[in-house]
Parts: C-alpha cells; structure tokens; sequence
C-alpha cells in the first residue's frame, strides 16, 4: 500500500482489557469445536500438547525452559514498563510454581495484560524527516500450517518459523551470523525455544546447551525478548515483540538498552517472530537500524 | 444419567455421523474412495487428493497416544472432581488422530506412542464417548 501510493502511513495497533474483563478467557475457552467435551480448553493446553510431544521427540522439558523463564524475568526487571518489574525469578521459583497444564508450569506462561501498542509505518524516504530515527523493514515471511491442530505433525517442528524464517533471511539477505538479538513470540515458554530452533540457531534437543550459562540474558550472547516478554512484560499479540524491536533499534529503552547499558552487543539487525492458534500460522520479520 | 454436567456435543451436518455412530459404540470416519484416506474431522472433501467421492467406515478402536497432558486447573466446573485428568490426541491404526481422554490409568504413567484402545462412556440418552485405556 505504501510502495504503491495508495497511503502514506499504516498504523499498526493492538489494545485489549484481557486482563480486567473475561472477554480474552471466554474467545479461549470456547475454541476448538467438540474439545471441551473432553475437558480440553484454552491455548495453555493445546500448546502444552506440542511441547509434550518434543519432550518425546527430541530432548527438551523444564531444564530447557526454566532458562527462557528466568531470562527473560531478567529482562523484565529493567523495564519499568513490565508487569514483573518488581519480580525476581530464580530457577527453584520457577520449579515451584504450580502446575497449570503438564508438563507447563505456571510460569511457562504468558500474562494477560491491560494494554495496548502501536506502530507506525511509513516509506523510508518519508521516515527520514520524522522526530525518531526510523527502522528498516529489511526482510520478512510468513508460512502457515494451518491444518486442523490434532492432525498436524508439526507440533515438535519443523513449524512455520522453519519456512517463514527462510524466506525472511533471503530478502534481507543476511543469515543467522548477523543476528543480533532476537524478540520472539512468546505465549509459552516452548514457544521461544521451538521458533529459534526451527530458525537454525541450534539443532533439535540442543536448545538447553545453548540457553545455559544465560545466553538470552542481560550480558549475553544473544539477548532474547529484551522487554521481558510475553512472558514477564506484557501481553499485546505479535505488537510485544515487535514494538521492543523497533524501540531497542531506535535507542529509546533506557537501562534495558542492548550495547554498554546492559553489557551485550549493541544491536543493528534484530529479528522477530509472530505465530497464531497452535503453531499453525507464523511470520517472521528483520528490522535493521537505519 | 441426568446429573451430566459437562459440555455436550455440539452436532453438525459434518459430525453427525460421528456421534450417532459413538452411540452405538462404534468408530465412524470417513474414507475416501478414490484416494483411500481416512480423514477426521469430517468434510465434504478429501483433503488429500480433493475427491468428494467418500465412504464411512468403522474403525477398530486402537491406536497409540501421540500426545498428552494432565489438566491441574479447573477451566468448567464439571470437571473439578477428575482433576487432575488426562487429555491426549490418540492415533488409530485407520490413521486419525482423535481429541480424548485417557482413562483407566494414572495420569503419571502416561507415555506418548503407549499403546491404547476404546472405551465407551455412556453419559446421556443421546451420547456415548470415546475414550481410551491402555491395551
């Protein structure tokens, strides 16, 4: 639309009361045709069958997502913005919080949230003269395995990171080595470690390795949902991560900024990820700073 | 049988079949003719190969599970008292997966791929469920 002159800005906008009405719980609750039938509700448990079924395909479990928990609550921490600020979280927190659907915890799961995000996107050449320093679309895809959930054979992965991933790297011709930091959808803490394994920056069952030692941290190699997430900040759909990409690539995020402020790599390129229903939609996005 | 208080079935056009077939205690899917595939949930078409030409068959009941998990949190008050209770995608041997419970056995000794075969929960005059125990 904006390549074509039919506008010159799109506001992209989420808001929702999730947190104070029932109205996010009851759209929960009352998807999925015949399944509460059988007592199957909500997303936690549909997403917990996924993760279920990567336990038994590769190795992962709560010793892999115990560090997505943590790391991220860390991140939290240092954004007066989030829902957790206030919260530390160690590992033996994490293990004892309460079991909401097995094998998820209550901390494998996201917040619901009071709150809303927006973004505006205009022509780079029009961005030029705007008060912040604009970020640069530089590739993004989208692939969908939108089949019916209890049929679908990509719960473990490949999911439609895999496919959306690819397609977003080969436009903005860069590959996983020129990834900064990355802010990835987050509903569950699974979520976070099937998306980047699925991207390539580990392979099936090496995701707990790669986590360990604080990886996604403030200090880390590969900073990880650096407002605290779904999981810690806020939850606002696919608008969580990818404001925080925006915001960190424009230097607007105070003692949680990527670079000296919190001891990582300052950031140039940065990576999002968006999914839908049960892993059954993804889109894949790479902004750079301009 | 009155004192039901779980969600019910919501019958369709497509899954009408099914349900009146759960009544009698049998399995219904559909399979398609031309290609041979047996497809849940039901549809007008194949979506394998996209022939509407399509049968139903009953299936024997067995399978394994391909994933579960153990509900701790009560999402409707019907199912306080089977807290915590085992929800599984189980796949039969005809192919489907189907959305069920595992019963007739501690939810801690559930394991994906365990082998699994029907049994039926009679809960009101117009509905029978299926639901697995282990072989």
């Amino acid at each position: 639309m904006l390549e074509s002159g039919l506008c010159n800005y799109v506001v992209l906008s989420y808001g929702h009361n999730a947190f104070s009405s029932d109205s996010m719980r009851r759209m929960l609750m009352e998807r999925g045709a015949d399944d509460p039938v059988f007592g199957h509700f909500g997303a936690a448990a549909g997403y917990a069958l996924a993760a279920r079924r990567a336990m038994h395909t590769f190795r992962t479990g709560p010793e892999t997502w115990k560090q997505i928990a943590v790391g991220q609550r860390k991140w939290a921490n240092l954004n007066p913005m989030a829902t957790m600020v206030g919260q530390k979280m160690t590992f033996e927190d994490y293990y004892s919080s309460r079991w909401i659907v097995e094998p998820f915890r209550l901390f494998d799961a996201c917040l619901m949230t009071d709150g809303g995000r927006a973004i505006v996107i205009s022509s780079a050449e029009r961005a030029r003269d705007l008060k912040h320093p604009p970020v640069l679309i530089m590739g993004m895809g989208q692939h969908n395995p939108s089949y019916d959930v209890h049929q679908a054979t990509h719960l473990a992965g490949p999911t439609g990171a895999k496919r959306a991933g690819e397609m977003a790297f080969k436009m903005a011709g860069v590959t996983l080595n020129d990834i900064d930091a990355c802010q990835i959808y987050d509903c569950f803490s699974y979520t976070v470690e099937i998306t980047l394994q699925d991207y390539g920056f580990f392979g099936p069952g090496e995701g707990e390795d790669w986590f360990k030692g604080g990886t996604i941290e403030p200090g880390g190699r590969m900073p990880i949902n650096t407002s605290g997430g779904q999981l810690s900040e806020a939850y606002t759909m696919g608008l969580t991560p990818l404001s925080e990409a925006a915001m960190q690539l424009m230097s607007r995020c105070g003692k949680r900024q990527l670079g000296p402020a919190t001891n990582t790599k300052s950031s140039e390129i940065i990576l999002c990820s968006d999914n839908g229903a049960i892993l059954q939609t993804h889109s894949c996005i790479i902004l750079r700073r301009s | 049988m009155g004192d039901y208080h779980k969600p019910l079935p919501k019958v369709n056009g497509d899954s009408r079949e099914f349900w009146t077939g759960c009544k009698r205690h049998e399995l219904r899917f559909q399979k398609c003719k031309a290609c041979g595939y047996v497809r849940w949930p039901a549809s007008v078409i194949c979506p394998k190969c996209y022939s509407q030409e399509t049968q139903w068959i009953v299936a024997r009941g067995k399978g394994k599970v391909y994933t579960f998990v153990v509900y701790h949190v009560v999402y409707h008050p019907g199912f306080e008292k089977d807290i915590p209770y085992v929800v599984a995608d189980v796949e039969l041997e005809e192919g489907p997966r189907l959305l069920t419970n595992i019963v007739s056995c501690p939810p801690d000794e559930v394991i994906c791929d365990m082998p699994v075969q029907v049994t039926w929960e009679d809960i009101t005059e117009e509905f029978s469920l299926p639901k697995f125990k282990p072989v």
